[in-house]
């Protein structure tokens, strides 16, 4: 699969009288792997649901490639690849890590209504495609040995790898994090920034993350995308951006060096 | 067309562990025991109770989909189940040929489906539930009120399906046919419960904004769903007026509703074999009663029965069957 690039025209997003997001206008190359960061509030997430169609957008343009994403719904959207995780992880409380992850297999083609029914030889392969799918996803993020456990009795670290491990199953065209890292120790937040890499040196991915750590940040991302009151503040690598005389304002509230 | 390739089948998927197929399997073995048991050595009584409580438990099966599976409180139910047997006791009267029925049937529970379905694009929970109960009351009060055609609340009696030698109201003919359609309605849930159609309806009672954000569309889920529920009552009742040979509105009513609800909730919903052990449950325990002379005492001892099973066994009797083993087989070990 080729990887589709993603692109932001004037987007503008508004709750009542609160300008949430204005006029965001950029590119995320395809295969790129850009942090998206800036202080609370700084509409941050909004973007991301914009982009993922779990808000409105007031005015503005999202496409993927040639594809023009703004006038579909969120589950439109996922079909189309474009998958997000949400800051607060939300799983299917009652079931386990397995058909968790099973659910995200969702994408792949399945056969119709009677032939799922009737189990027909398609059926029967598609269920062994997308079991053998979700194992692969576990092992890889190490959720093997509790694949059977429900996910409302797990520790937060494994819910959250349970949510990205869904997001992995199939593999998406665009791929929004939101702080990823949050809730997770040292070891796992290694792990994870070696999975989401190694995703993206197979290729064929476009990844926006929303992350506080700026340590991550300079690990995984090239590019580097500063938000703050709803605007883009400043674009560039994470040094350049963090180094930058808005980011520090927006952080620290007074100009650097002052 | 292939959808996968073959590639991709030659890698294990993670099996079940053998000790739950084993368990799976002397299940089905038991299982086929009682079923020939049942003709074997009990009368003709418990053989036709038997009968009932399959039909019963295609019904339920219908209910665990919508509500169990998908999320979706109906308190209409029955009258899908209602549907299906008037569609058999008016079919003599009217004259509709055997054939053409169950294809008949079909089409009312999917029109009847889809008609409840629509609320449940806006609605959900207990306002939900009160539509649902509405289409239910309109049901009752459309058969009361078409009386010349009915009997209204005097309920009429149904002709036996004679085929040759074959005659629905006959003790085991009655219990080959229920048989039949239990088995088939089971092994369609089954099926269901390892389809993407049974994930997605998982994903969508568990959380809407989490099935949306895996593409799972959620209208279509639901109005499957309810479609799928109506089927299998449908069927089940259509089985049920030719077996028992009488249909009434009380059989279809509120109540019925809501001890289909009771069946689901209490045996374990979204467990095909709490669905079986709930549907036994309402057809069972009120017979017993029946039979010691106390009919009235049902509904008190129903209603103390849901109270301990939401308070102290939330996974229903299958679940409190699970523990019982799993507290065995440590024990053992």
């Amino acid at each position: 699969m080729t990887a589709a690039a993603l692109a932001l025209d004037g987007v503008s997003v508004r709750f009542g009288g609160l300008a949430a997001v204005t006029d965001v206008t950029t590119t995320f190359a395809a295969g790129s792997l850009t942090g998206l960061i800036g202080p609370n509030g700084a509409g941050k997430t909004t973007l991301l649901n914009a982009i993922s169609g779990f808000t409105v957008v007031l005015s503005g343009r999202i496409a993927m490639d040639a594809i023009d994403l703004t006038p579909l719904s969120a589950a439109e959207r996922a079909r189309l690849g474009v998958m997000r995780g949400f800051q607060t992880v939300r799983l299917l409380e009652r079931e386990t890590v397995f058909d968790n992850v099973l659910v995200g297999c969702e994408r792949l083609p399945q056969p119709h209504l009677l032939g799922q029914l009737l189990a027909l030889p398609d059926q029967r392969r598609c269920r062994a495609r997308d079991l053998a799918a979700t194992e692969t996803a576990l092992r890889d993020l190490g959720l093997l040995p509790i694949a059977h456990r429900r996910v409302d009795e797990l520790p937060f670290a494994s819910r959250r790898l349970t949510e990205i491990a869904r997001l992995l199953v199939v593999r998406p065209t665009v791929l929004l994090l939101d702080e990823p890292a949050a809730g997770l120790d040292t070891r796992d937040r290694r792990a994870l920034v070696e999975r989401i890499r190694a995703y993206h040196e197979a290729g064929g991915l476009t990844t926006i993350i929303i992350e506080h750590d700026i340590e991550l940040v300079r690990q995984l991302c090239a590019r580097c995308v500063a938000l703050d009151m709803g605007r883009i503040i400043a674009i560039g690598t994470p040094s350049e951006v963090l180094s930058g005389q808005a980011v520090q304002q927006a952080y620290f509230g007074a100009r650097s060096g002052a | 067309m292939r959808l996968v390739p073959d590639i991709v089948l030659r890698h294990r998927p993670l099996e079940r562990a053998t000790g739950a197929r084993r368990g799976a399997l002397f299940g089905v073995i038991a299982l086929a025991a009682i079923w020939l048991a049942i003709p074997i050595f009990f009368g003709q009584y418990t053989v036709f109770i038997a009968a009932q409580v399959m039909i019963y438990a295609v019904a339920t099966l219908g209910l665990d989909i919508v509500y169990g599976r998908a999320g979706q409180l109906s308190l209409a139910h029955a009258s899908f189940f209602g549907l299906g047997a008037y569609a058999a006791a008016l079919s003599g009267p009217l004259g509709i040929p055997l054939w053409i029925q169950p294809a008949l049937v079909l089409f009312l529970a999917i029109g009847g489906g889809i008609i409840v379905a629509v609320p449940t694009l806006r609605l959900s929970g207990l306002r939900l539930a009160l539509v649902t109960l509405l289409f239910g009351e309109l049901f009752d009060w459309a058969i009361d009120h078409s009386l010349a055609l009915t009997g209204g609340s005097q309920g009429m009696t149904v002709a036996p399906i004679t085929i040759g030698p074959f005659n629905s109201q006959g003790t085991l003919d009655a219990y080959l046919l229920a048989s039949a359609l239990a088995l088939g309605a089971t092994l369609l849930t089954r099926q269901l419960a390892r389809s993407q159609l049974g994930r997605r309806m998982l994903a969508v009672r568990d959380s809407e904004l989490a099935s949306a954000s895996l593409g799972v569309p959620i209208v279509h889920t639901k109005i499957t769903a309810f479609i799928l529920s109506a089927v299998f009552a449908g069927a089940a009742g259509w089985v049920y007026a030719y077996v028992v040979g009488f249909v009434s509105p009380t059989t279809f009513n509120l109540f019925a509703s809501v001890y289909f609800l009771v069946a689901v909730i209490l045996g374990g919903a979204g467990r095909i074999v709490g669905v079986w052990l709930g549907a036994a449950y309402i057809v069972l325990v009120p017979e017993l009663f029946n039979l010691v002379g106390y009919p009235n005492l049902f509904p008190v001892l129903g209603g103390g029965v849901l109270i301990a099973i939401a308070l102290f066994l939330p996974g229903g009797l299958v679940e409190g069957a699970e523990l019982v083993l799993a507290e065995l087989g440590r024990y053992r070990r």
